[in-house]
């Protein structure tokens, strides 16, 4: 009773929410997903899911003990970022991947740049994207849709159809946390306990589908936008990266802005970048813009607000009864300020840079186009130089767009007939044919395209090639002459790769010394030509 | 009809531990020590010396200048000393110490009825003014001040605040339930102050007896009425009431006066009532005793000068078997944590909350850095955002702190600390930031000179 009592300033009172409380909470709002990834893809999911965990906490972990820092790994939100990262990887990625994605989330990303608080990436997708650009081809072997090996966005970009309920029942994109169902009932009951921002979610979700709707080609096709927002992470990025305390701004005004910004480029991405998970990266831009958005947004208190400087004058009108626009008077009632001169500036930079460049790609584009016009009719000249000019024909283009962006035929393998003219002399008679092909066969996938010029009677004039991006000594002796002249002047039914020693007939074609799959790309190609020749051009000609 | 302000948060009542408890009245037997400064403004100035006999409402001393209250006797006995003892701030203070005869014997002039409705608007300030009033909310700004301002007829709201939304103190709530009659009487003799003003009594819903007690002694006054308001904290902060009530927010740097409010504790009502009818100084008001180390908690009307302890050990002291940890007068968000009780109750307190645990000392072995979450700015009763207040004054950008962020708007009420997740003493450097910002304004102008 007489001993000295217990000082503090005034609250002495505290909430009992606390920093792993809240991560206890993210981490139980992860758990439908995480379970429905494990029943899904079995015992690999769970491994990569605890090597990541257990990874990630064991960082943090070391990382206080050398560094002599109070027990951060104690409060659960390196077990989150650990949590989130295992539901971005595939799990059939090898056992070092989630343990190197976390020692750099917690690492590199976090601890480096003074823990909890302080980060100003989120770890999780730094993490994430660390791991795509070391291990790119480790991270892309998804188990799912076994003919094509492709996730289902990379189906979308191809244009094919994709099961939109089971995307959103148990998640297809690959990774462990794909079922957006499980991630929509764990984000959804984080927002209704006021753990995560409903500004963030709701505006990224709602401004990429916005602009997938605007400028995705489909318009507001429900089926189109619905396989978008269920795939490639949208969902997961949505509640659980963007909303990541430490990474996105305070006001709410702040977090509208860095919501939209989000999910803006998240869809501008999936429209025109190449990339399938895409989102990762849009999520970090909009971290990166965080420090920017925080120091202009910032909001006036209630007495400094224009609605309360009207009620202390006496005017009590609600603020949508107020003059001005309504989004003027909106901003001015929440208490933010005028948009900054220097943005002012910036903007009007931009515009002005933007309608130059628009005009002088206007002005350019005639141009260009007879430029490109002129580049393809020497090429064709090149296979064909017996004609003059070169015309399309309907029953080829039809021919072509009827196998809607699939391989010719399978017997050539990934040989594509991309266009077929007819090439006419001076006197309109027709002389030969010109057919572009191309082939994804080549060394490491990467497309060979060429030209082949054939005469009427199926004779292969020459073959050119207009992009080739093979081994350099290796594959890339397909554009010499001892290789590629081989084709010209023969009439026959199909070509054939020689492997042993030099050719004896026609058909045989002598392959380039350790470089047969180009070889072979081209060959198969080739014959897709011929295939083509025989049964759109020939079948055309006998029934006219 | 609005029934709150924007933000705030919901701690924990604990009210249950002392509202049904009766007020009682509390004689203490020992020596009584009186502050000179029990108020906001200058410190009184002694009237008596060492030796002098005084009874029981007879002037210890006088208010120096407007802005300060006069100081009572709340016993009979004998001056001991004018000298520095400590107070509850902690700090030491010119006091004036009084050798209790415990016979209480009354001084002459007060404890007649006397026909208030004769009494004109300057009377009225004039009793209050000699009756040594000051707010009994907590802050002990002097009551006659608040009834003099510039414009009478602009006042529009007369506001008892009987909010009490501070959680464990129930003193109000018990004074609404046994004294509503002599409340409501007092605020219409107010109400004769403000022509254009009516009265509103503001209690939150979670005294619905008070407020039924509050609600029949209105019937019949047109110009009072009862206000419910939710149960959220600070809702007995003056800026959350007016903004309630009234509608409006305003800057610190303006007066409630300036936007027609008026608001008065219901305890300080009491008071002006007393003062009127009976001609009675302050000395004596309500205070809770409440908190688990309490082992029988209640109201008391207590008188000043008598000293905490002696209340806690007269009233049955510490429960058996457990240790007191922690000690603050007046509730736990805005009150201040004592180090010992040996401090005597001043006019303005309310309530002694004594705690076998320190929630403050648990959060700090938890403490992490800012998360960002947003939630301080969420529950801001002024609209501001602590973390980047906390960050502008971490690292001294006190310029930030006051231009961009109005850091000085801050009304110290602790709900930005009390729901960090974080456990950051969002409070406490905000205080200190106001000190050391003042500082250095009062460091520049005396540059100036």
């Amino acid at each position: 009773m007489n001993g000295i009592l217990n000082l503090s300033s005034s609250p002495h009172a505290r909430d009992k929410w606390s920093t792993a409380f809240i991560m206890k909470c993210v981490l139980a709002a992860l758990l439908p997903v995480t379970l429905v990834g494990i029943i899904s893809y079995g015992w690999n999911a769970l491994l990569v899911v605890v090597l990541a965990v257990v990874s990630a906490v064991l960082s943090e972990f070391l990382f206080d003990k050398l560094t002599h820092r109070t027990d951060t790994w104690k409060d659960y939100s390196a077990a989150v970022t650990g949590l989130l990262l295992a539901l971005t990887l595939s799990p059939l990625v090898p056992w070092y991947i989630p343990i190197l994605g976390s020692v750099f989330a917690i690492l590199i990303a976090k601890c480096c740049f003074g823990g909890i608080g302080r980060n100003f990436i989120n770890p999780a997708l730094a993490g994430r994207c660390f791991l795509m650009v070391s291990f790119s081809s480790q991270m892309t072997i998804f188990p799912v849709d076994s003919v094509s090996g492709a996730t289902p966005i990379a189906n979308l970009a191809l244009g094919r159809a994709v099961d939109i309920t089971r995307m959103f029942m148990t998640g297809e994109s690959g990774v462990i946390g794909s079922s957006v169902l499980a991630i929509l009932i764990g984000g959804m009951i984080l927002w209704a306990f006021d753990f995560i921002h409903g500004q963030i979610c709701f505006s990224v979700l709602g401004s990429f589908t916005v602009i997938l709707a605007l400028f995705g080609g489909q318009g507001f096709d429900a089926g189109f936008l619905l396989a978008h927002l269920c795939g490639g992470g949208v969902v997961l990025g949505a509640f659980f990266m963007a909303s990541d305390y430490v990474t996105s701004p305070v006001s709410r005004l702040g977090q509208f802005v860095y919501g939209v910004l989000i999910g803006t480029l998240g869809a501008l991405f999936r429209i025109m970048g190449g990339s399938a998970d895409s989102f990762s990266y849009s999520v970090i831009i909009g971290n990166l813009f965080t420090p920017l958005i925080d120091t202009y947004i910032v909001q006036k208190p209630f007495a400094y607000r224009r609605s309360a400087l009207r009620a202390q004058n006496g005017d009590t009108r609600p603020w949508y009864k107020c003059p001005g626009t309504l989004a003027k008077v909106y901003l001015y009632e929440k208490g933010y300020k005028r948009i900054p001169g220097a943005v002012k500036t910036l903007m009007l930079i931009m515009l002005v840079t933007g309608l130059a460049l628009t005009g002088a790609y206007y002005l350019t584009k005639a141009p260009i186009e007879r430029q490109q016009e002129e580049t393809r009719r020497l090429a064709f000249r090149e296979v064909l130089p017996d004609a003059v000019s070169f015309v399309e024909k309907s029953e080829y283009d039809k021919a072509i767009s009827d196998k809607a962006g699939a391989p010719w035929d399978k017997e050539f393998g990934a040989s594509y007939v991309n266009e077929a003219l007819v090439g006419v002399n001076e006197q309109g008679e027709t002389v030969g044919y010109v057919i572009g092909v191309s082939s994804k066969d080549g060394y490491k996938g990467d497309a060979i395209r060429f030209t082949v010029g054939l005469l009427s009677d199926g004779t292969v004039k020459r073959i050119s090639f207009t992009e080739l991006n093979q081994t350099p000594g290796l594959g890339m002796q397909a554009d010499e002459e001892p290789f590629k002249g081989q084709f010209s002047d023969k009439n026959v039914d199909r070509f054939v790769l020689n492997k042993s020693g030099s050719s004896t007939s026609d058909e045989q074609i002598d392959t380039i010394t350790n470089a047969s799959t180009t070889s072979s790309a081209v060959v198969n190609a080739v014959n897709a030509a011929l295939d083509f020749y025989r049964e759109v051009i020939k079948e055309g000609a006998a029934n006219e | 009809m609005k029934k709150t302000f924007r933000g705030g948060v919901h701690p924990e009542g604990h009210k249950e531990l002392s509202r049904d408890c009766a007020l009682k009245a509390f004689d203490p037997k020992g020596e009584m020590v009186f502050p000179l400064s029990m108020h906001i403004g200058k410190p009184a100035k002694p009237v008596v010396q060492k030796g002098d006999e005084v009874k029981v409402g007879q002037m210890l001393a006088e208010a120096d200048g407007f802005v300060s209250a006069h100081v009572f006797s709340s016993c009979s006995g004998k001056v001991k000393a004018v000298e520095d003892r400590r107070v509850l701030t902690g700090q030491q203070a010119p006091c004036i110490v009084i050798e209790n005869d415990s016979s209480f014997t009354p001084a002459d002039g007060f404890g007649d009825e006397r026909d208030v409705d004769a009494l004109s608007g300057a009377d009225i300030v004039k009793a209050v003014k000699d009756a040594g009033i000051v707010g009994l909310g907590g802050a002990g700004f002097p009551t006659h001040v608040k009834l003099s301002p510039k414009a009478p007829e602009s006042i529009k709201y007369v506001i008892a605040n009987g909010a009490e939304c501070e959680p464990y103190l129930s003193c109000n709530d018990q004074l609404m339930r046994t004294k509503a009659g002599e409340i409501v009487s007092g605020l219409k003799q107010m109400l004769r102050l403000f022509p254009n003003a009516v009265g509103v009594i503001a209690i939150e819903k979670n005294k619905p007896e008070a407020i039924l007690a509050m609600q029949a002694a209105c019937e019949g006054a047109e110009k009072i009425q009862v206000w419910p308001l939710n149960t959220k904290y600070p809702q007995g902060g003056e800026r959350s009431l007016i903004q309630a009530i009234a509608g409006v927010d305003f800057p610190a740097s303006k007066l409630p006066a300036d936007f027609g409010c008026l608001v008065e504790n219901v305890g300080t009502i009491y008071a002006i009532w007393r003062a009127l009818r009976y001609g009675e100084p302050l000395f004596t008001h309500t205070l809770t005793l409440t908190g688990d180390a309490v082992k029988n908690p209640g109201n008391y009307i207590v008188r000043d000068g008598t000293l905490f302890s002696e209340l806690l050990e007269q009233s049955g002291g510490i429960k058996e078997g457990v240790t007191l940890k922690k000690a603050f007068c007046g509730g736990p968000m805005m009150g201040i944590a004592l180090s010992s009780l040996n401090v005597p109750i001043q006019k303005q307190n309310n309530g002694l909350t004594l705690l076998t645990f320190d929630e403050v000392e648990e959060a700090e072995k938890i403490t992490t850095p800012c998360l960002r979450c947003g939630r301080c700015t969420t529950v801001c009763p002024q609209g501001l955002m602590p973390e980047m207040l906390a960050e502008a004054a971490e690292s001294k950008n006190y310029k930030r702190y006051e231009k961009k962020l109005y850091g000085l708007e801050c009304i110290q009420c602790g709900s930005c600390a009390y729901i960090c997740p974080a456990k950051r003493p969002l409070t406490q450097i905000f205080k200190h930031a106001k000190a050391e910002i003042l500082a250095l304004k009062r460091a520049e102008a005396g540059g100036k000179k």
